[in-house]
């Protein structure tokens, strides 16, 4: 477990195992009863975009796509795993302490869910199921929320494309 | 152990539904009989306010079981704004909640800007202020608009709504559009304040107050109202935060918990409001603290264009010019500035790289937005915390007894926005 | 028996000011209805039926009832042309009909996303003939500034539409212009699109 202070926000990083036993120490021994959000992040080419023609590397930007210049240098972190898990905590008491508990796994790993310590959780873990693909162990019901019952893949996962249809001008034809 | 203040006891005990707290499961005494009516309040009903689908089983008129289908509305925005420069990318969150355009605006703007650690100048900041809270007059306005029409108390309708038009001649006038105004900018605001906004909105904050007189006029002691809205959907503190409420769902049970006193951003700290806060934790209450917040938050809008007033001729805008478009003028005569301009608007400014969660109190309660940066033009990922989200959630922690047009009054009071909630 | 007469193909020949072809004018559909409807036609002309379908059209286009389809930030705009300002009601349309079975119109006001479009579909065949589409706003015309895996590129994919309202949102003048211009498509005796397109584009 580590500690990561940035932009004033303070981030514990956990291991999957060691999930459930932090947040319910956060929740009972340390107050954080408010659940404000489970986000899930996809790594997956995290910092093999390119860095931008001026410092140079081998691939830079596209000339012909505006908008793809790469990154002024490289990012520092390095992810451990493809996903992220983040759990954002408050402390409903003055001061209004907020905490973020982050877990890392690999596609195909499972997570514990806390739906038996925060019940909102439960809304916040079918998205991250359904759009991201990440199990909860658990979970009653976890089954698609947001898209079809019978959609095939997760969307927001970065090798799900962004979809939709390519823009036609009337004048090219 | 939580260091809780004392708190009404409004039930026993929990009413959220177990095992899954979303869903409302019929008895084990009912499942087998034929009593049991399976309706859907299909995604096109007139009453669940935007594409919202519930699959109610009743036993003559009582909610027996609930539960509630969503994504209807999922627009992906997570996923465009992936694609799109943060400068572009703005324009996105607008649509979230689309009732309170500028809340999101904000809080995604705020993000940046925290990432970016730029200083935005104060005139920005009050006026930033002043938008938000006439963006949450706005939005309890259709609230109470929509809540009494599907109530039956049709007229209010027309009520709220006029002042609702009021509202957004000031959105047009400062920014052009009426909704979805797009004014916000990492690092202030797009275009200075034109010159004939203030008498304007003075002239709002003068009527406003009697809007609301009239409002309640109308409503809050007629007893059909208060019939239909004391005692329906009880909702007690413990279950409101264990269930992530937040907002006017949460003040409406006795937690006394407002981000804008307890966490103050923009200028909070320096205006003069009250919070209002209720104990009955059932939909009269919730509705009281909606008007009373609308009356709060013309206080507030009077105190922004008191020190608005004293603003003439400041800048708007940060001074930073890898993030800031330069003003045109400076475009004839600077190659630096010609140069930044280019860079700005086609591969758009670098954030630096982290992840912040910035919240801000919606109208709806607690909207946050957890952004990923990795040093480039685009985000890696964005993603809003809902108020209405969780809200949806716990509409069968709500209904429990209830009987179907309850249901209606419970599902109006919780302020769910389905655009919010699929994002 | 058979009056051969000129085939209207184009808005501007049943006396609206706009070049839009109605009918295509190559392929197929092209050659024009068949023998029936050719007889069925000239025989309501013989008749003067025609005077008949201009009341017939003008009573349709005084009450259209919209039907409550608001799905996002338009419905909102949608909201606002009943309200006393933009007061629909001059129009007759003030009757917004919760049942799709009682409605005439729809507005399809706000992105339809992939799960919403067979609610749409559903509702759009429950209404009864004659029946119209607006398409109000970006994104139930083409999308509009989501094109991604899950919103439709425009409803017209699956439901004939009328107008298109474009705007983001409309304002509540543009939709009641939209409105406007239905009318008198109505009113000239242009069909409803499902007869022009298809029932489904």
């Amino acid at each position: 477990m580590e500690t990561k202070d940035a932009y004033g926000e303070t981030t514990l990083v956990v291991e999957a195992e060691q999930l459930a036993e932090a947040c319910r120490h956060l929740r009972d021994e340390q107050g954080f009863d408010f659940l404000s959000d489970i986000s899930a992040t996809d790594y997956l080419g995290w910092a093999t975009k390119g860095v931008s023609g001026y410092i140079g590397t081998t691939s830079g930007r596209d000339l012909n796509a505006p908008s793809t210049q790469g990154l002024g240098r490289l990012p520092q972190l390095r992810p451990p795993r493809r996903f992220s898990v983040s759990y954002h905590l408050l402390a409903l008491r003055a001061g209004a302490e907020r905490v973020r508990v982050q877990v890392w796994l690999d596609d195909g790993e499972s997570v514990p869910s806390v739906v038996s310590l925060w019940p909102t959780a439960d809304w916040h873990e079918r998205e991250a199921w359904d759009l991201m693909g990440i199990r909860f162990d658990g979970h009653p019901n976890l089954v698609r929320i947001l898209m079809d019952d019978d959609w095939e893949g997760h969307p927001l996962r970065k090798d799900y494309p962004i979809g939709g249809e390519p823009v036609r001008f009337s004048s090219a034809e | 152990m939580a260091i809780a203040p004392e708190r009404p006891r409004i039930y026993e005990g929990t009413r959220i539904p177990a095992p899954t707290p979303s869903v409302l499961e019929v008895p084990e005494e009912l499942r087998d009989s034929d009593d049991i009516l399976q309706v859907n309040f299909g995604p096109n009903h007139p009453s669940t306010h935007g594409v919202l689908r519930l699959v109610v089983d009743l036993s003559g008129e009582e909610v027996v079981g609930l539960r509630a289908v969503i994504g209807y509305l999922h627009t992906g925005f997570e996923k465009n704004m992936e694609q799109k420069t943060w400068w572009k990318g703005i324009t996105y969150p607008e649509r979230i909640d689309y009732v309170s355009f500028q809340t999101n605006e904000l809080v995604f703007v705020l993000a940046i800007e925290k990432l970016l650690a730029l200083e935005v100048p104060e005139k920005a900041t009050w006026m930033r202020m002043l938008l938000c809270e006439l963006n949450r007059i706005h939005s309890h306005l259709v609230w109470l608009a929509t809540a009494a029409l599907e109530i039956g108390a049709i007229s209010m309708f027309w009520y709220c709504f006029r002042e609702r038009d009021q509202i957004l001649d000031l959105s047009e006038m400062v920014c052009g559009a009426r909704m979805h105004t797009r004014y916000f900018q990492a690092g202030g605001l797009a275009e200075d304040i034109p010159s004939g906004f203030f008498p304007e909105c003075r002239k709002f904050v003068e009527r406003m107050p009697k809007a609301v007189d009239d409002y309640e006029g109308l409503v809050d002691r007629n007893q059909i109202w208060l019939g239909r809205t004391v005692g329906i959907g009880l909702l007690s503190a413990e279950d409101a935060i264990a269930m992530g409420q937040s907002g006017p769902v949460l003040r409406g049970s006795g937690v006394d918990w407002d981000l804008r006193k307890q966490q103050p951003y923009l200028a909070y700290d320096e205006v003069d409001f009250g919070v209002p806060l209720r104990q009955g934790g059932d939909v009269y209450d919730r509705y009281r603290v909606r008007m009373e917040e609308m009356r709060e938050s013309t206080r507030i809008v009077d105190q922004c264009l008191d020190r608005l007033d004293e603003m003439e001729g400041r800048p708007w805008i940060a001074d930073d010019r890898k993030v800031v478009l330069p003003p045109r003028e400076e475009l004839h005569t600077s190659m630096e500035s010609l140069i930044h301009h280019f860079k700005i608007v086609t591969e758009g400014y670098r954030v630096p790289e982290g992840e912040v969660y910035v919240v801000v109190e919606s109208p709806r309660g607690e909207l946050g937005c957890y952004v990923v940066s990795d040093g480039g033009p685009k985000p890696w990922r964005v993603k809003f915390r809902a108020p209405s989200f969780a809200a949806t959630a716990a509409a069968p922690t709500l209904s429990r007894g209830a009987l179907v047009a309850d249901l209606i009054a419970i599902i109006g009071s919780l302020d769910g926005l389905m655009g919010e909630v699929d994002r | 028996m058979a009056i051969e007469r000129k085939r209207k193909t184009r808005l501007a020949d049943y006396g609206l000011q706009s070049e839009r072809l109605l009918w295509p004018t190559k392929g197929p559909i092209a050659k024009g209805p068949g023998v029936f409807e050719r007889e069925v036609e000239s025989l309501e002309d013989a008749l003067g039926l025609s005077t008949l379908a201009k009341a017939v059209a003008w009573a349709q286009t005084k009450s259209m009832w919209p039907d409550t389809f608001g799905l996002a930030c338009c419905a909102i705009e949608m909201m606002s042309i009943v309200s006393s300002r933009y007061d629909i009601a001059r129009f007759g349309m003030e009757a917004f009909r919760s049942s799709p079975r009682q409605a005439d119109l729809l507005i399809v006001s706000g992105r339809v996303v992939h799960k919403m479009a067979a609610p749409l579909r559903q509702v759009y065949d429950q209404m009864l003939e004659p029946k119209w589409v607006i398409a109000m706003g970006a994104c139930a015309s083409s999308g509009g500034m989501f094109n991604n895996y899950t919103v439709l590129q425009g409803v017209d994919k699956i439901v004939p539409v009328d107008i298109h309202v474009p705007g983001c949102p409309p304002r509540p003048e543009a939709l009641i212009e939209g409105i406007i211009r239905l009318h008198e498509k109505v009113q000239a005796g242009v069909p409803p699109a499902y007869d022009i397109r298809g029932v489904a584009s």
